[in-house]
């Protein structure tokens, strides 16, 4: 039947009824019944959703932590030197932090589209006050004697930073980052709303379905599994690096 | 862009769509959507804010505290609307049960933080001078715990809001979050719009609240900047 | 003492690039495994292609690489799979990107060229993306005049299924039988006493409630419904008559009846692939009439087999496609 560009658009007629092939029931009882977690479909499931979820997920996390924390040292550091930028630093990210992740999310993709990029620059949004805070708070922990003895020593304001500042706010900077990749772990679930990547996206097909129970608590607990064992790896890492913090003060 | 301007026309009309003359307005939704976060928030106030500054006053607890903090802040809200949604399918009270679990644990752990921080001079000398357990609590260390503490209220009425927009993605239908989930029905200037009356409303909740901060700290703290190498590093961020 | 405080600080650099390294491996381990179907993708790369390589031979061998992208929900995600597999199997290369998102994101992402092409509703094109209110008289002007709006963007509408996916009103057989119902307007003598459910914008909306009142002048009492519930609330006497989708998987059973809607409220909602004007000519004729067989061959108790296969037996709209293809020497 010819459909072209022609003035009339007809529907594309069937000349007979398609062959509808018999899908057969490959789910099991569990499945479609919907019980509350079939670890069958779970198993089936990981390799084609559950493990590109988790692995997507990651990525943005790690991403927007990690771009995060650039511009957040950056940031403190400058703010550092020059004590009159806080004030401002601390209103901006604080009102990107107040903003609800959904809207934030929305208001990115009119101006730069429904993709990662929007994903990502709301993410690292979120990181910002949190990560500036922390580190900022961290240099300034430093006391100024040891920055005297520094001085004292001969060592230069780059060298004062990087050998003696840095090292002694790290568990400062370690604990912001703890509370930066949890915090935006569990914000990367709503980020399916725009783009097509992360955890959020197996919830939102399994709330579709019934809501299908087994996927949306294998997504779900991932999801929160994944925020508990990064903050307990950092720290981890935390308890590694700075052994001193560990004796509580009283 | 020409979106943004769109948008601020559904807006001015109040989220009005031609031709569709049952949608509920923006002002109803943002009603509603404070209602909702309010019920949520107050009885996690009622639940944390004795728990934190009991646990706190006594010293005790600091281990589960901080990390229920911790847990509180890894727990993704849509996940746990869904979980509550599975379990219980998703009406108010789920979703009131969700934000109630999403805020106490930010309002526990800063109220803790914040009363067991306090100066321990002050209490004792507060104790020497005959004071009671509880007048300690209310009239040396709750006032000077006022900034932690509402640290944490803010946070947790920010995640509440922020929840409770999210809640319609799962089905919940009552907030600001319906237009946004339905863009169908409003098109994207409408969800542009409802988005920045969220960004908004949230913005008002967190400056309010810091308001009522100012008026309820001890005149004599507010003259004074908290120095923040005081607090440690770690909590400081909870703040 | 163990180490300098900056030993420490190389001991973080160290830790946090074995981290990284980690998590590198196993990204590369977890890529290995079978591609994914309509769920998700990684964000780096938001390309899917369906199970099926494209074939070595056929009138698409030459031809230049072309991008489909679906909405986020499963008939889309198997419409998707459907035109993908089809075209590849004619030996075009075909990148699948699942979940796009809502009608107007997808179509901004189409005329911005992050994609050459989509399925799209009729009806849905018309309200959503062209804004229009008036509702048309039959599939073919819906149609006729979705493919006039997308015409002046450089873009076109091949030919539509057979197949119409609009809201529907159902109800269980034996309530018809007793209340003498096959069409929506029998439904006004019981005034009241019709427990009508739907999601809550259907209460609201011209395609909903409103419409059935002002056209059938029906006054039922509504209970709002979350759409996933629909089924298990006619079942247990939740509510008389529901708001389902006229594709459901679930009206196979036979467990359930639709009511007529003559006067067309719920509007026309069948699919056809809208694809840029560019495209369709750098592709060739057969590319055209590859997308317009597979179109002819949907109808409406072949796709709610597959939705059926899909939402009920959870099975990946990749592999409900393939077999359908398949079956029917398309795939």
């Amino acid at each position: 039947m010819f459909v072209g560009f022609g003035p009339v658009l007809s529907s594309v007629v069937a000349a007979a009824e398609p062959v509808i092939p018999d899908y057969g029931a490959q789910s099991s009882s569990c499945v479609v019944h919907n019980h509350f977690f079939c670890a069958d479909w779970v198993s089936h499931n990981w390799g084609p959703v559950l493990w590109p979820a988790l692995r997507g997920h990651i990525l943005l996390a790690l991403v927007a932590v990690g771009i995060g924390f650039v511009i957040s040292l950056a940031l403190a550091l400058t703010a550092h030197r020059y004590g009159w930028l806080e004030r401002p630093t601390i209103v901006v990210t604080t009102i990107l932090y107040t903003i609800p992740s959904l809207a934030l999310f929305e208001l990115l993709v009119a101006p730069v589209g429904p993709n990662v990029y929007s994903a990502e620059i709301a993410l690292v949004s979120y990181t910002l006050l949190i990560l500036f805070r922390n580190i900022l708070t961290g240099l300034r922990g430093v006391p100024s004697e040891v920055l005297e003895a520094a001085e004292g020593m001969g060592m230069s304001r780059k060298q004062a930073l990087t050998r003696v500042e840095l090292p002694l706010a790290l568990p400062a900077i370690v604990a912001g980052l703890r509370i930066a990749v949890v915090t935006i772990i569990a914000l990367a679930t709503i980020v399916y709303t725009i783009y097509n990547a992360g955890l959020g996206v197996p919830i939102h097909t399994a709330l579709g379905e019934g809501p299908f129970k087994t996927e949306l608590i294998a997504a779900g607990g991932l999801a929160i599994l994944l925020a508990l064992t990064a903050d307990a790896l950092l720290v981890l890492l935390q308890r590694l690096l700075t052994p001193w913090t560990r004796a509580r003060a009283t | 862009m020409h979106e943004f301007l769109e948008a601020f026309r559904f807006i001015a009309h109040n989220g009005a769509i031609a031709g569709e003359p049952g949608l509920p307005t923006l002002t109803h939704l943002a009603l509603e959507t404070l209602k909702v976060a309010a019920i949520g928030l107050g009885i996690s106030i009622a639940i944390a804010v004795p728990l934190g500054v009991w646990l706190g006053h006594l010293h005790r607890g600091s281990f589960a505290a901080i990390n229920l903090g911790n847990i509180g802040r890894a727990l993704p809200s849509l996940a746990v609307l869904a979980i509550g949604d599975a379990f219980l399918g998703l009406g108010l009270t789920v979703v009131e049960l969700a934000l109630v679990v999403l805020a106490v644990p930010p309002i526990v752990t800063n109220a803790y933080l914040g009363v067991d921080g306090v100066d321990r001079d002050l209490v004792d000398a507060a104790r020497g001078m005959g004071m009671s357990g509880s007048e300690i609590v209310t009239r040396v260390e709750l006032p000077l715990a006022v900034a932690p503490l509402f640290a944490g209220i803010r946070t947790a009425a920010v995640f509440v809001v922020s929840t409770t927009t999210i809640a319609s993605l799962a089905g919940f239908s009552g907030s600001l979050g319906d237009v946004i989930a339905n863009e169908t029905s409003y098109h994207f200037s409408g969800v542009l719009g409802a988005a920045i009356c969220v960004a908004a409303l949230a913005l008002a909740v967190e400056g309010v609240l810091t308001l009522l901060q100012r008026a309820l700290t001890p005149r004599g703290l507010r003259l004074v900047e908290p120095e923040p190498a005081r607090v440690p590093p770690a909590e400081a961020a909870l703040a | 003492m163990r180490g300098t405080k900056s030993g420490r600080f190389r001991t973080l650099v160290a830790s946090g690039s074995a981290a990284l390294a980690v998590v590198a491996g196993l990204t590369a381990c977890g890529s290995s495994s079978s591609s994914s179907t309509s769920s998700s993708s990684s964000s780096s790369s938001s390309a899917t292609t369906g199970a099926a390589a494209p074939t070595a031979s056929g009138p698409g061998v030459g031809k230049p690489a072309v991008t489909i992208g679906d909405k986020n929900f499963s008939e889309e995600n198997i419409l998707g799979a459907l035109y993908a597999q089809a075209l590849q199997a004619k030996g075009y290369k075909v990148t699948l990107k699942d979940n796009v998102g809502s009608s107007e994101i997808i179509y901004k992402a189409l005329t911005s060229g992050q994609i050459d092409m989509y399925p799209e509703y009729t009806g849905v094109l018309l309200s959503a993306v062209a804004g229009q209110k008036k509702n048309p008289s039959s599939a073919g002007a819906a149609a006729q005049e979705a493919k006039a709006f997308v015409e002046k963007q450089g873009l076109t509408l091949l030919g539509y299924t057979p197949f119409y996916d609009s809201n529907a009103l159902a109800t269980l057989p034996a309530y018809a039988r007793q209340h003498g119902l096959a069409r929506i307007p029998d439904l006004k003598p019981l005034g009241k006493g019709v427990k009508l459910g739907g999601p809550p914008e259907f209460a609201t909306r011209f395609e909903g409630l409103p419409g059935l009142v002002q056209e059938y002048g029906v006054k039922p009492t509504f209970v709002p419904i979350a759409i996933e519930l629909s089924y298990k609330a006619l079942e247990s006497g939740q509510v008389n008559v529901q708001n389902v989708f006229s594709t459901d998987g679930q009206l196979l059973s036979g467990k359930f009846k639709i009511l007529e809607d003559p006067k067309h409220v719920f509007g026309f909602q069948n699919v056809a692939p809208v694809v840029k004007k560019s495209v369709l000519a750098a592709e060739g004729a057969a590319f055209e009439d590859t997308l317009n067989r597979v179109t002819s061959t949907l109808t409406i108790r072949a796709i709610q087999q597959m939705n059926a296969a899909v939402s009920i037996d959870k099975q990946s709209a990749t592999s409900v496609a393939q077999q359908f293809l398949k079956a029917n020497g398309l795939g």
